[in-house]
């Protein structure tokens, strides 16, 4: 088995990701904008008797690296060792990304082109001539369409081809008087023993007149340097003065934009004519409509979140409810029972029952996603966002952070500015998340009219995004002083969704969403039972049990019961720990089960809810009250449920999403800081609605 | 004139791209570069955001950035 390793590059939203999950079986996400991939992904494909690695980069614009990402895949390529370089370009927008094409092909490595997405530009009447584009770049080209799995497979046979090809058969030479310079420099660093190849001699020479600062940090200590950087001035100063260039930088980006145009119109033809896309457009970012559109967009997506979601919620419920009673009489009683019917099936019975909701919240994102729209909505919110501090494209994190804050956190790394960065992770925890749906849905349906439920959510939803921007805007004007960096877009074109993929994302949604009930959670759930079931207390029961037996009438049997149940629970470990901390939420109204309720959600949201169904499980008795719902209509009263609605819109995420910004931010001040002060504003917004509602006579 | 001086559905050649260095790298990447054709497709309420057609690919920049890029008709 010979191993190949591969890169994949290209401009952002070309379809690297898309390619290689039509070649492996792979399913990285992918969607319709620029920074889907902020993370280098490998995946290893077998072909004959060979193994390819292919590694796929983050989207990058060009080698001058601007934002986080993209210093990621610069940095892969210059260090890392590799044998073959796939570069993915868009051949509706074949041009603009030739530009970066003829800076890869600088390295002279061994390179193939493909051209993808050729399928839309058939479609509009085009026309791409491969074997000329290939005979211009002297490097193999294959037309492809990820969509329509067209072409993929003979990436790898080219990838092999190549990779027994002794060396990259490039030509692409700029204007001759530039060449001459490069040659004279590349010389001077071929003296140095560290270079004794020309072509990456060469390479290195037009990075440094493109004033490539990682390039300069390589040469800086070599002997040469002097030498080096003396001529490299007298260069530059040439080629301003012949060129009539402010900037050798300038100078190079109009070759190669020259360059890629003269190639484009002697390989393609493309029809110009109005798209659908600026169809669309014409509407959907209408001066005026445009806002107004997106607002019902998203006020859309609540409703059908919790209306469409919740229909089998009742249904659910009560077929867990009946699920563990039956099982309860099946089991031997004792431990194991009541670990299993108590415990872990009510827990994980309580979440699984708003997948439905989380999996319609889910679909929302990921058509935003894959049609294009969110660029739209980022255009649109820009003007709005900059007031806050913030901006336009800070909205991609933003709506990300609905799904989850893990890959929010993550996809902040689109945002180039560490100032503008570090707001938009510091409020991403407002907007909620998908796992604080069931919360929100359980504590809806108990406390609010059905018909006013899917405003209630979006509410809270516009509720948490409102408090980030006013967040942003203090920590812009305290810590953060400076402006904004600027806005700089691609807005990618209208795509239909593939139906496909949107159900492979939703399966793999609602595959890891079980899993992580069936574990996690169970597991969480296990430990609050345990500490909620102990210490026993054999002389409270028997006097208790001594008590029950006084009695005749079955309606104070059962209330004894209760009573014993409350005291046991009050008594255990858990109950010991709620008294412990009860006086810290007892302003806000909370009672101890509550205060558990709200320490357990920092290992994850759904544990809110399980830990609920666990400490209202006790007062079973009561046949009026036997789902979550109702019990929970009875102990808590109206306004400490709205307290602790507000408490989860603002505290601290749970721990996977607070290790990942521990990750990202490695800067101690901030992530002590980013640790408490949500903390601090949940309590303080929660005992001011508390007091208000109160006030009101609530 | 600059960007901004443009009708909607308007086209112009681009003459000059003023802004400073990295911001001038990265509109070069996005396809504003001296000699492109650009067409202004759009601008919000406020004229803060402007979207442009530069060869094809649809590029959102605010004013600052788009009083930066000189073009001719």
């Amino acid at each position: 088995m010979k191993k190949i390793k591969a890169v994949m590059v290209g401009q952002p939203n070309v379809g690297k990701s898309s390619i290689i999950n039509a070649i492996s079986n792979a399913r990285l996400h992918v969607g319709n904008f620029a920074g889907v991939t902020v993370e280098k992904k490998e995946v290893e494909v077998r072909k004959g008797e060979y193994e390819i690695d292919i590694v796929d980069l983050p989207g990058i614009y060009s080698l001058h690296a601007y934002t986080p990402e993209e210093q990621v895949t610069k940095r892969y390529l210059l260090e890392e060792s590799y044998d073959v370089i796939i570069n993915v370009v868009d051949a509706n927008v074949l041009q603009r990304n030739l530009v970066f094409t003829l800076q890869l092909l600088d390295m002279r490595k061994k390179t193939i082109l493909v051209v993808n997405m050729v399928d839309e530009v058939e479609q509009k009447g085009g026309h791409i001539d491969a074997a000329k584009l290939s005979e211009l770049l002297g490097i193999p080209v294959i037309l492809t369409s990820a969509k329509e799995k067209k072409g993929v497979d003979e990436i790898l046979d080219r990838v092999i081809e190549i990779y027994h090809q002794p060396k990259c058969g490039c030509k692409i030479y700029y204007n001759e008087k530039i060449e001459e310079e490069i040659e004279s420099l590349a010389k001077i660093l071929l003296k140095s023993p560290h270079f004794t190849d020309y072509d990456q001699a060469r390479f290195y020479v037009i990075r440094l007149l493109e004033k490539d600062e990682d390039i300069y940090r390589i040469v800086h200590d070599l002997p040469i340097f002097l030498e080096l950087h003396e001529a490299l001035g007298e260069a530059m100063r040439r080629l301003q003065l012949e060129f009539d260039v402010e900037d050798v930088r300038d100078l190079f980006a109009d070759e190669r934009n020259a360059l890629a145009k003269s190639i484009v119109m002697q390989v393609m033809q493309l029809p110009r004519q109005e798209t659908l896309t600026d169809k669309i457009d014409k509407i959907l970012i209408h001066p005026v409509l445009g806002l107004p559109i997106f607002l019902f967009f998203m006020w859309a997506l609540f409703q059908l979140t919790f209306q469409i979601g919740s229909l089998p919620v009742d249904y659910l419920d009560q077929t867990v409810t009946n699920f563990a009673n039956w099982l309860k009489g099946i089991l031997p009683p004792g431990d194991f029972n009541s670990i299993i019917t108590d415990g872990v099936i009510p827990a994980v019975g309580a979440i699984i029952m708003f997948l439905p909701n989380i999996l319609i919240l889910f679909l929302g994102i990921n058509l935003l996603e894959q049609t294009g729209y969110m660029a739209r909505a980022a255009f649109l919110l820009d003007g709005f966002l900059k007031k806050f501090g913030l901006q336009g494209k800070a909205f991609i994190p933003l709506v990300s952070g609905f799904g989850c804050t893990v890959p929010a956190y993550m996809a902040a790394r689109t945002l180039k500015n560490p100032k503008d960065r570090l707001i938009t992770m510091l409020i991403l925890g407002f907007m909620n998340c998908s796992a604080r749906l069931p919360v929100y849905v359980l504590l809806i349906s108990a406390f609010f009219a059905t018909n006013s439920a899917g405003n209630i959510l979006f509410a809270i939803y516009i509720g948490g995004a409102i408090l980030g921007l006013f967040v942003a805007k203090i920590l812009r004007m305290v810590l953060f002083k400076g402006e904004p960096e600027p806005f700089v877009m691609e807005m990618p074109p209208y795509r239909f969704p593939s139906l496909k993929a949107l159900a492979m994302e939703l399966w793999i949604k609602a595959k890891l969403f079980i899993k992580k009930a069936g574990t996690f959670i169970a597991g969480a759930a296990m430990i609050i039972w345990f500490l909620s079931s102990y210490p026993h207390h054999p002389e409270l029961e028997s006097r208790y049990l001594q008590k029950i037996e006084q009695v005749q009438n079955s309606e104070q049997k059962a209330q004894l019961q209760n009573e014993l149940a409350a005291k046991k629970l009050e008594l255990s470990y858990l109950g010991q720990f709620g008294k412990m901390i009860e006086p810290v939420f007892a302003p806000l109204g909370f009672d101890w089960r509550l205060s558990v309720a709200t320490i357990s959600g920092l290992a994850a949201k759904e544990v809110i809810v399980s830990t609920l169904a666990t400490l209202y499980a006790v007062a079973e008795a009561d046949e009026h009250s036997s789902t979550l719902v109702q019990k929970l209509r009875e102990y808590v009263d109206f306004k400490a449920a709205v307290a602790l609605i507000v408490i989860i819109m603002i505290y601290s995420p749970c721990v996977a999403a607070m290790s990942t910004f521990y990750a990202e931010v490695p800067q101690w001040a901030w992530r002590t800081f980013y640790t408490i002060y949500p903390n601090v504003l949940a309590w303080i917004l929660a005992f001011s609605v508390y007091h208000v509602l109160a006030l009101l006579g609530l | 004139m600059d960007i901004t001086d443009l009708k909607i559905g308007e086209e112009a050649i681009i003459k000059k791209v003023k802004a400073k260095e990295p911001i001038k790298g990265r509109l070069h990447a996005m396809g504003i570069a001296k000699g492109n054709k650009i067409r202004l497709l759009d601008h919000t309420l406020k004229k803060q955001t402007w979207e442009v057609d530069v060869e094809g690919t649809r590029v959102a920049l605010r004013d600052e950035e788009a009083k930066a890029v000189e073009v001719e008709r």
